[in-house]
């Protein structure tokens, strides 16, 4: 075989290889992205959590306290009294309670001294901690009591004024422009859904001290619910 | 078949015969490091090509093509290298670019082919081997600075690219080898220049064959693949959006997570692709770092969360944590591995004055707004993401169709303006 010819040859199987090679890998490539017009990708959406805890029990309660305590509708209301908390849970002291017994490692009780709604320092920190752990949580729960001594109007006015005092430290601290879509304000005064001694147990700002129900009841219960309505 | 015969130089009969083995041999040697080049230029080319499709794939990392498992991950320097802006060229023309890779592997098939062309000879003249070694610099120069580029700019090296570089650097050796080995003869000046430009020319056609069928057969890119969705809610009403500095015009969102090697390449992608000096990027944080975020159920890149921290509370200086952790991704992961105290005690010792602002509840709370923003948008879960005038850039096209698809955005957008 003379020189030109097997350089000839050589040429062409050169090209030829090339040319097949490539043509087929771009060919593939644009075969596989018309295959894949249209198809939705496998990604996961953004969204708020949805635990597991959040029975429907849980959720048909939680929207008629949202609804009803001026939360989801953007009323005026804000916050539920004692009556119409009562109406809204539609079930007895102890059960309302027991819906909230998976929270136990989300919630805080902020305690107050006897027949006052100051936040002490470390109420102020166990209460900016626990508001700043939201994670996927929508809702803010503050659910304030008093204990029985005094009237039942006092104490009703009282619970008001220590969520009050709560919802206003969040409020300064946070600077958060959803609050009044996210907090549920109830305030119970000693007439219902009192916390009995298991509740001891949880976080409170006054962990060091003697645990009773009047202490626990000088409190506001608060609590970041991971549910999706 | 008469080709070559009337134009194509033939060895000079007068020449001596070549000397004995010597020159034979190195030529084999230079015909087994361009077959090893081809190799590994095809095989590069072949993981640049399928990402024509838009989608992920994993690419060969190897120093034997074929053994070892492919990088689906995305971890290895040879998908750092492979996203780089440096990969190809002319990115902003084509969707991609044309890869480096492409003509590399044109340049090894045509110095294979030449070295067979000469072996299969009964003599060899130097106007032939002078030609290999002028031939064969061009890899090793090209090589020469993709290696310098791949330290000083990219910071890694691809396996497969250390291949392309070893076997430039063993066909421009065995071209010397070859040609000094070669017996000298006398030739006329004039022949010396026809034979050059003929094997030039050939060359050259050996080169631009992969290329044209790459332009002329990869896939068009669609206007309709702009339809995107943009964001329900852009504004920022948390106040939780760093500024990016530049000067553009053109309002962007950009969703980033400081760890993610992802975002770290796209950065560079889009200053690299200069758009970026067209865009007024504001920053929103994605941490996905389950320390913070919920959406993820394992931490994909640990420590996210702190060092997020640290950028909302570096405020007007968050650029500078930002160049800091992407240069030290992988070591503020593996902190972020060992838990927060690690992550914390590494960004207070960097920078002194976020100690009293990092891990406080306001800061938190700020990291958490930036996700509910993500949530209220309903983005989906992964980074980085590009907003430009409300606009998505669509994810497939942040890494390699970058610089074409965002250049066509602009031009978009900015004729929807104009109207």
């Amino acid at each position: 075989m003379n020189t030109g010819r097997t350089h000839l040859i050589l040429l062409l199987v050169t090209v030829a290889a090339m040319g097949v090679s490539v043509a087929s890998w771009t060919r593939a490539a644009a075969s596989r992205l018309a295959e894949s017009q249209g198809k939705l990708p496998e990604v996961a959406t953004a969204s708020a959590s949805d635990m597991n805890y959040c029975s429907g029990d849980l959720k048909v309660i939680l929207k008629r306290v949202l609804t009803s305590c001026g939360l989801t509708t953007g009323g005026s209301t804000r916050g539920c009294q004692p009556l119409q908390a009562r109406q809204v849970a539609s079930m007895s002291g102890g059960d309302f309670n027991a819906l909230f017994s998976p929270l136990a490692d989300r919630a805080a009780i902020i305690q107050f001294d006897k027949d006052s709604a100051d936040l002490d320092a470390a109420s102020a920190v166990l209460l900016e901690q626990t508001f700043s752990d939201r994670r996927g949580a929508s809702y803010f729960f503050v659910v304030s009591r008093a204990s029985p001594e005094g009237s039942t109007e006092h104490n009703r006015d009282l619970s008001h004024r220590r969520g009050t005092a709560v919802l206003d430290h969040i409020r300064a601290k946070f600077q958060d422009p959803d609050i009044d879509q996210e907090v549920g304000l109830l305030w119970l005064g000693e007439e219902f859904a009192q916390l009995d001694q298991q509740f001891c147990q949880w976080k409170r700002s006054r962990s060091g001290d003697g645990c009773g129900t009047a202490e626990l009841n000088r409190s506001s219960f608060i609590a970041w619910i991971d549910c999706r309505l | 078949m008469a080709y070559g015969l009337p134009t194509m130089p033939q060895p000079d009969v007068r020449q001596q015969p070549a000397g004995a083995a010597s020159p034979r041999k190195t030529l084999i040697v230079l015909a087994v490091f361009a077959l090893a080049g081809v190799v590994f230029a095809a095989v590069s080319s072949y993981d640049f090509i399928a990402h024509l499709d838009r989608q992920v794939h994993a690419i060969t990392c190897s120093i034997v093509p074929g053994l070892g498992a492919k990088d689906a991950s995305g971890s290895s320097g040879c998908h750092t290298v492979l996203m780089s802006p440096y990969s190809s060229v002319w990115r902003d023309m084509t969707w991609g670019g044309i890869p480096i890779a492409l003509p590399a592997f044109g340049v090894f098939a045509f110095l294979l082919f030449r070295a067979v062309d000469l072996l299969l000879r009964k003599r060899m003249v130097r106007v032939e081997t002078s030609f290999m070694v002028a031939a064969t610099a061009l890899p090793v120069l090209t090589s020469i600075i993709y290696a310098f580029i791949s330290a000083t700019r990219i910071g890694t090296f691809c396996k497969v690219c250390v291949g392309i570089y070893v076997s430039s650097l063993g066909v421009f050796v065995a071209a010397i080898a070859a040609h000094v080995l070669t017996p000298a003869s006398p030739e006329r000046k004039s022949n010396v220049l026809s034979q050059w430009a003929f094997y030039f020319v050939e060359g050259l056609a050996i080169v631009a064959l992969p290329l044209l069928l790459y332009l002329t057969l990869k896939p068009a890119y669609s206007d309709s693949l702009l339809q995107t969705s943009g964001l329900r809610h852009p504004d920022d009403k948390y106040g939780v959006m760093l500024d990016v500095p530049g000067g553009g015009q053109v309002p962007s969102v950009e969703v980033l997570d400081p760890l993610c090697p992802a975002c770290k390449a796209f950065s560079e992608r889009l200053s690299a692709s200069g758009l970026a000096d067209r865009l007024q990027i504001k920053m929103i944080l994605f941490p996905l770092d389950k320390e913070c975020n919920w959406m993820v159920g394992e931490s994909l890149h640990p420590g996210a969360c702190a060092v997020s921290e640290a950028l909302l509370c570096a405020g007007p200086r968050a650029s500078a944590v930002l160049d800091w952790a992407f240069a030290h991704q992988e070591e503020l992961r593996a902190r972020g591995a060992q838990g927060q105290p690690a992550i914390y005690t590494r960004i207070k010792q960097q920078f002194p004055d976020l100690a009293g602002c990092v891990g406080q509840p306001a800061v938190r709370a700020r990291v958490n707004k930036g996700l509910r923003w993500i949530v209220a948008n309903s983005l989906p879960v992964l980074t980085p993401q590009l907003f430009v005038r409300n606009q998505k850039l669509p994810d497939e096209d942040t890494d390699l169709g970058l610089d074409y698809v965002l250049s066509r955005v602009l031009a978009q957008t900015s004729n929807e303006v104009r109207r």
